[in-house]
């Protein structure tokens, strides 16, 4: 369960975001993205200081500036729940999603995952290729990335 | 330690430990390791924020779930929950609002200090162009 795979989960629930200025956002997830971009419903904004408060509507917020975010303590055992079920369709889409954007040439995108591969190929995979947990897995996306460029 | 994997693959032995995770903005937060990425973005469950103020007070707040973005964590820490217990003995705790609002206070007056240090500098020609928002 990776931390952006919580925030998957977590779309449809309440959540707290706090920004690096301090500021934080109180409202629904709609939606999030690889980047930790994100889009929140019926949020109410409190300035650092927490002495002013606002209320939006809607809200996106670039996931650059996240600090953190605070979700509701059921979302870890929801996303237990998920990757216990077979992968047809949730997480495994996701990861095709993730390794195939090295090999897409012909898009905009595919290029960007490219360049991206390539750097996780050159500084960590030729170290040690099937290594376990956070690095090899790394390694593994830089190889793909090469291979599509 | 003695399989050390470089980057945050060293994690790997933290996960499903109780850590201390120090932030930029100078907050403590004590929970367990769930999960972790290769940006070091973090995922604590249980998480108690801990705050220190002066004459050895402090406060415990709870706050559940975070899943904490790598750029803002300075440090992490596996904490031995006995020694913990031991570590703390000679602090008193004081209400959560009382101490966060003390907290908040003391980090204001540093900066304050800060920005006149940075103005009596600058007045001497010493450069102050890089301004920093916080301690790191």
């Amino acid at each position: 369960m990776l931390p952006l795979s919580l925030l998957n989960t977590a779309v449809g629930h309440p959540m707290m975001v706090e920004l690096k200025n301090g500021e934080t956002f109180n409202g629904h997830l709609v939606n999030c993205d690889p980047y930790m971009n994100i889009n929140l419903r019926e949020v109410i904004r409190t300035s650092a200081d927490g002495e002013k408060f606002w209320r939006i509507p809607e809200i996106y917020i670039r996931g650059m500036s996240i600090k953190y975010l605070r979700v509701p303590d059921e979302i870890l055992d929801m996303v237990k729940e998920e990757q216990s079920r077979p992968r047809t369709g949730g997480d495994g889409d996701r990861r095709g999603g993730f390794a195939g954007r090295g090999g897409h040439r012909d898009s905009g995108r595919g290029d960007r995952g490219g360049f991206r591969g390539g750097r996780g190929g050159g500084d960590r995979g030729g170290r040690g290729g099937g290594r376990g947990g956070g690095g090899g897995d790394r390694g593994g996306r830089g190889d793909r990335g090469g291979r599509g460029r | 330690m003695d399989n050390f994997l470089p980057g945050s693959a060293s994690l790997v032995d933290c996960v499903d430990k109780k850590l201390l995770v120090t932030l930029r903005d100078g907050r403590h937060l004590y929970g367990w390791l769930r999960s972790y990425d290769q940006f070091a973005n973090l995922v604590l469950q249980d998480t108690v924020e801990r705050t220190f103020v002066s004459g050895r007070r402090f406060s415990d707040a709870y706050r559940g779930v975070f899943a904490i973005r790598g750029e803002n964590v300075v440090l992490l820490g596996e904490i031995d929950p006995q020694k913990e217990a031991l570590a703390m003995e000679g602090f008193t705790e004081i209400p959560a609002a009382d101490a966060i609002k003390e907290f908040k206070l003391d980090q204001d007056n540093k900066k304050k200090r800060r920005d006149r240090r940075n103005r009596v500098l600058a007045s001497h020609g010493f450069s102050v162009d890089v301004v920093e928002h916080d301690n790191y």
